[in-house]
């Protein structure tokens, strides 16, 4: 029994610290934040099993994390507002090669990050070359180029 | 290079609305969202304050010392469930040579003793509690610790009392 409550109550509170501290966290992971989440899984890890390292208890803690990923996946399905809840909705970071500088301060985005999105996506080196930047729900930016023939021409050079 | 400080005045109305394309943005969500991340950082950075004060154990909030009749306790007030937890008993000078120390049943029910330090000559376990029988000189102040783990949550007022002296109570919350 208490493994099961301990699960869940691990398996919510680390999914709140994990959105609290903001989706750049997770999509941009630097090899740093690699090192810490496995450390925050590590420092998990002996709470949820406490002293139990019976098979038992594995099997009682794997089914309770699929139990609760499955429940969650179907209300996702169900509700759109579950849905932004639990993975967050994207974001339009640039327009038309207009940063917007008030969703890039709250988001935490530079725009150096957007720069270098669009270097390593589309080849782009100019601002005035994305169409949208978007910062997707799973943390990730992704670059829509400005389609007009120069800013093509530009991307490939 | 983007701003450092952001002014409310750059906030134009326009960012703050949804836009439909490229992507269905909810921005009235996002905004609730950034607002929540704000406050969520503030209640972790509260947490690792309490942390430093002791309010979890292990800190200044957590040191406390309990007069008895005939003994003082030193312990922390605040222990977590399976950390290995120290409670001090100094013992007033006494004629006797032999020094008991009565802890009442919630501390064996509550805690699991790793170790005594120094080992008891005698010890009962009884419906009563855990009666603890020390040699020692008389006229002479003793100290044991008490080593033990705690298994339960929640807060334990733990009765204690050496010799025949009248018991005391002293109070340990333990997190889970």
């Amino acid at each position: 029994m208490d493994s099961v409550i301990k699960a869940c109550i691990v398996y919510f509170v680390l999914w709140a610290i994990i959105r609290i501290s903001g989706r750049r966290t997770l999509g941009e992971m630097s090899a740093f934040d690699f090192i810490l989440f496995l450390i925050i899984g590590g420092s998990t890890q002996r709470a949820i099993t406490g002293e139990d390292y019976s098979l038992i208890n594995a099997l009682i803690l794997v089914s309770t994390f699929v139990v609760i990923e499955v429940i969650l996946s179907l209300l996702d399905l169900r509700s759109p507002v579950m849905r932004r809840v639990f993975e967050g909705t994207p974001t339009v970071l640039v327009e038309n090669g207009h940063p917007m500088t008030y969703r890039l301060h709250r988001a935490r985005v530079t725009q150096d990050n957007i720069l270098e999105a669009a270097r390593r996506l589309h080849g782009l080196a100019r601002m005035d070359q994305i169409k949208f930047a978007i910062l997707e729900s799973t943390g990730k930016i992704s670059i829509i180029p400005e389609s007009t023939p120069s800013a093509r021409d530009a991307g490939k050079r | 290079m983007a701003p450092r400080f952001h002014s409310a005045r750059a906030i134009t109305m326009d960012e703050v609305a949804s836009r439909q394309y490229p992507v269905q943005e909810h921005m009235v969500f996002q905004r609730r969202t950034w607002i929540v991340q704000r406050v969520g950082w503030v209640i972790l950075a509260i947490i690792c304050l309490a942390a430093l004060t002791g309010l979890f154990g292990d800190g200044i909030l957590s040191n406390r010392t309990v007069e008895g009749a005939g003994f003082t306790v030193e312990y922390e007030r605040f222990e977590r469930a399976t950390r290995l937890a120290r409670f001090v008993f100094h013992f007033a000078p006494s004629q006797n040579s032999e020094r008991r120390l009565h802890l009442g049943r919630n501390f064996p029910d509550k805690f699991v003793i790793a170790s005594i330090q120094p080992q008891p000559t005698r010890s009962v376990a009884s419906a009563g509690g855990l009666e603890l029988t020390f040699a020692g000189a008389p006229s002479v102040a003793g100290q044991v610790a008490v080593w033990a783990r705690p298994h339960g949550y929640g807060s334990i007022a733990i009765e204690a009392h050496a010799d025949d002296n009248p018991p005391s109570t002293f109070r340990v919350f333990i997190y889970p």
